[in-house]
């Protein structure tokens, strides 16, 4: 729209004269409030600004109108309002109890299998009689409360809402305490009541001092922060007998597991959708098998061993190894490096850890590499065009001189590094964009799908695009992972130096040389030896059945020794299953089992391009049912990982398998942990449990 | 009245003097008034969100350190109130009666689509609005917008970008065609 004209009418809105009674009203109300506020500073000790708190919270983004009511109620002082706060605190106290006690019925309920239903029903009757003397046995509890507490039913209430939800919680309270079945329920009740006495404690204001309500916190979910993740559920299980086929892209990002260390590490539970359990896993190196000739560049592993978390089931660990590319034989590289330098990048652990990261991945090139450098902000520009890694100062001074400020214009930028890449495209090499970033792209093309479109006609031209993230608090990871799975590329998120120096010194090969791209996976289970399975992970990078022989379908890239590894969870036949037969579904006869078949549980089939190719190549594999070899310390620390995950993201499919477990298990799979980053993930499991909710 | 006089005024209040916080009250209710109709659109939630304003500005004026123009100080104090106002009536700025009152000085068929882009604008989401009025309408710039909002200028410059892409989508086709 254009701005001249919308600056004309929105600046021609014409706000008519105030009127004189409201002005007057207003004025005189505010007066009054300022005389009662300067009584009140006057009066009060030192420490209590009051006021102090109410601007603050102006400059914060979320704003809790019941907080704000809470504290209008207060600023009106006296007598009323130290009762009001004294029965809300009250009420408040009732509810959590009642909840409580909600639950454990509910919980008790759920426990009881039909016959005992019957039972059941008859002690609930009995304590719908025995529900008066509990209500005195409750009565009784107060007495170490520091005010008296009025029961909901009799309150002497001071306003209108409050006898509301007091009637309210009253009969609440009389269903709920007819659930509970027997006195040890009733006596944890009275627990919760207890406690909730001793914590109102410190909130019931001595009379005629005003105490505002603490602030709601909740230290275990972060809640604020405009980190932008795709949210998606954990992969169901699935029959065999509906849906033998299971079809993913492989997934060898890592971002995930760089960020959910972050989080843990500053104790917070991470948001259960930043959990990308593949990306987790595939975080470790793992010693799998390397294929035989450099033909294929990459050789399935499996294997078949007992699921931790569920009796009976099995879990089947696929895992990949690339071959690696050895120093001399290191393909020419043409590196762009788009570098986000806008306002948000103006933090210790965004731009100057970028330039300490290019720094080096620059050590690791070789002489005549050639490095470009473009940045974006306010406008997208070319501060180094593409020059040889020999002439190393004017690249290191170029990546000095980086400044943040600015708004970000993402998509020119990547328009600018892809015109870069092109210019001087080599057509032996390996030609990538490499982009670090915040995630912001906050001016120009800036929906996920825009973007998306520009990478995906950029892919067409064989240049590859990695995507490091930086930062946290506007990182926006969904459109990280869009980039990089539409461009060919890779993500991985960056929050210390040394997570620096594994993307880009260690993993240097992997990050810059792709040895396939469009790496399909797909497993047909033989419904003779399985029933049910479910995929742990890779949620995002389902594909459908009929995309895994169509070549036209993205998928994701594996680089120079890149390991993935893919885990399924399956209920063999004779196991108990989770879902229960269908009772209308034909009974099939019991087929014949065929005997070229015996056990094989699937069989797994797997896509993939060599780099400079549009034809994708098939290599398919049966997976044998005596896979069952002892489980090596890889596969033990791979399931390790999972669980973690899972419990990570509150899936429910992994039953009472915890914190401990975890630890337990990569305690015995560590091995020789060259680089501490087993521990490391040991460690990070242990402040998971620390900060977990209990 | 000067800014110098304002500024006395101001320190007179902050330290207890409810004269002179009557007489800075009654001098700036208009301003206030103005700014809460630009971003409610309508007389009788702009008078109600003034009203909480003043109060909020008894309560609140000592916080004013004067490291801004008193102006932009207030502007945050009435988006704010404001905005929870909206949020405890569980409303958004947008009634219908209210838009008809929104009053422009355009005439005859400019003003019905001044009127209709006005409109538009109350449809945004909340950040991109109140950017786009305050650097459209009242004429910040996006720094100061930035300041008022409590957000970067990058963001402001954002917001009224995707602001504007949708008043475009909206707007540009009949405008072609018509």
């Amino acid at each position: 729209m254009d701005e001249a004209k919308l600056k004309k009418i929105l600046g021609d809105i014409n706000a008519p004269a105030p009127d004189e009674n409201a002005k007057k009203s207003a004025v005189n109300l505010a007066v009054a409030e300022f005389k009662t506020v300067e009584n009140q500073r006057k009066n009060a000790p030192q420490g209590i600004s009051l006021f102090g708190r109410l601007t603050s919270k102006t400059t914060q983004t979320r704003r809790d109108p019941m907080q704000q009511k809470s504290k209008q109620r207060l600023m009106y002082g006296g007598m009323a309002t130290a009762m009001a706060v004294v029965l809300i605190v009250g009420v408040t106290a009732q509810q959590t109890m009642i909840k409580n006690n909600e639950f454990v019925a509910q919980s008790m309920l759920a426990t009881t299998n039909v016959d005992a239903a019957a039972t059941a029903m008859e002690s609930l009757a009995d304590v719908n009689e025995a529900a008066p003397q509990e209500m005195e046995r409750e009565e009784a509890l107060p007495s170490a409360a520091p005010a008296p507490l009025p029961t909901p039913m009799d309150a002497p209430v001071a306003s209108l809402t409050v006898t509301e939800q007091a009637a309210q919680v009253g009969n609440y309270a009389t269903t709920a305490r007819a659930k509970i079945a027997t006195p040890g329920f009733a006596g944890a009740g009275a627990d919760a009541s207890r406690m909730m006495m001793a914590e109102s404690m410190p909130y019931a204001p001595p009379p005629g001092v005003v105490v505002p309500l603490p602030e709601p916190i909740n230290p275990y979910y972060q809640e604020e922060g405009r980190d932008k993740f795709q949210d998606f559920k954990p992969s169901p299980v699935k029959l065999v007998a509906d849906e033998p086929v299971s079809t993913f892209s492989i997934d060898v990002d890592t971002a995930s597991y760089s960020l959910v260390r972050r989080e843990l590490n500053n104790g917070i539970i991470p948001n259960p959708d930043a959990v990308r359990i593949e990306e987790l896993v595939n975080y470790f190196d793992y010693n799998y098998a390397l294929p035989e000739t450099r033909e294929t560049p990459f050789k399935p592993t499996v294997t078949v061993t007992n699921s931790p978390w569920s009796k009976d089931k099995k879990l089947v660990h696929i895992g990949i190894k690339g071959f690696d590319i050895q120093t001399d034989q290191k393909p020419h590289s043409n590196l762009v490096f788009l570098v986000d330098v806008s306002g948000s990048m103006d933090s210790p652990d965004k731009l100057p850890l970028v330039k300490s990261s290019l720094k080096m991945l620059l050590d690791t090139l070789q002489p005549d590499d050639t490095v470009a450098l473009t940045v974006y902000a306010g406008s997208a520009g070319t501060v180094l065009e593409p020059t040889k890694v020999s002439d190393k100062q004017t690249i290191l001074n170029a990546i000095d001189n980086l400044n943040a400020g600015g708004s970000t214009a993402g998509a020119a930028g990547i328009e600018e590094a892809y015109r870069l890449a092109e210019k001087h495209f080599d057509k032996e090499g390996v030609n990538r964009v490499i982009v670090a970033t915040d995630g912001d792209f906050n001016v120009g093309v800036s929906s996920d799908t825009d973007l998306k479109t520009i990478i995906e006609k950029k892919r067409e031209s064989g240049i590859f695009l990695s995507v490091l993230g930086f930062g946290l608090g506007n990182l926006n990871d969904s459109l990280m992972q869009t980039l990089a799975q539409n461009g060919n590329g890779t993500a991985a998120y960056i929050d210390t130096i040394n997570e620096a120096r594994k993307v880009l010194v260690e993993e240097a090969s992997s990050t810059l040389f792709p040895i396939a791209k469009d790496v399909k996976i797909q497993v047909e289970f033989n419904p003779e030896l399985v029933q049910e399975y479910r995929l742990i992970g890779y949620e995002t990078r389902a594909l459908n059945r009929e995309d895994f022989n169509n070549d036209k379908i993205d998928a994701g890239d594996i680089g120079a020794g890149h390991t993935v590894t893919a885990i399924y969870e399956i209920t063999p036949a004779g196991a108990t299953p989770s879902i229960d037969p269908s009772r209308y579904a034909e009974k099939k006869e019991a087929a014949q089992p065929k005997s070229e078949f015996a056990g094989e549980i699937g069989f797994l089939k797997m896509r993939y391009k060599l780099p400079k190719e549009n034809e994708s190549k098939l290599i398919t594999t049966p997976i044998s049912a005596d896979a069952n070899a002892a489980p090596n310390s890889d596969v033990t620390w791979a399931t390790a990982v999972a669980g973690f995950g899972q419990i990570l993201k509150g899936d429910t499919h992994i039953g009472n398998f915890t914190y401990d477990d975890v630890i337990k298990m990569a305690n015995e799979a560590k091995g020789t942990d060259e680089f501490g980053q087993r521990a490391e993930f040991i460690n990070m499991v242990r402040n998971a449990k620390a900060s977990a909710p209990h | 009245m000067s800014k110098n006089e304002d500024r006395e005024l101001i320190k007179r209040a902050q330290s207890g003097d409810a004269g002179a916080f009557e007489a800075l009250a009654n001098q700036y209710y208009e301003t206030m008034f103005k700014m809460a109709y630009k971003f409610c659109g309508n007389r009788p939630d702009a008078e109600d969100i003034t009203q909480e304003s003043c109060i909020r500005l008894a309560r609140g004026l000592h916080s004013f350190k004067g490291d801004s123009a008193f102006t932009s100080w207030l502007y945050r104090l009435v988006i704010n109130t404001g905005k929870d106002w909206y949020k405890s009536n569980n409303r958004h700025p947008k009634s219908d009666d209210g838009l008809e009152t929104v009053q422009v000085s355009a005439k005859g068929e400019d003003q019905l689509y001044a009127k209709q882009v006005i409109a538009a604008v109350y449809e945004l989401p909340e950040g991109e609005r109140d950017a786009l009025l305050l650097v459209m309408s009242e004429g910040l710039s996006h720094k100061e917008a930035g300041q008022i909002l409590g957000c970067k200028e990058s963001t402001i410059s954002w917001r009224i970008h995707e602001a504007r892409k949708k008043l475009g989508a909206l707007f540009e086709k009949e405008q072609k065609y018509g």
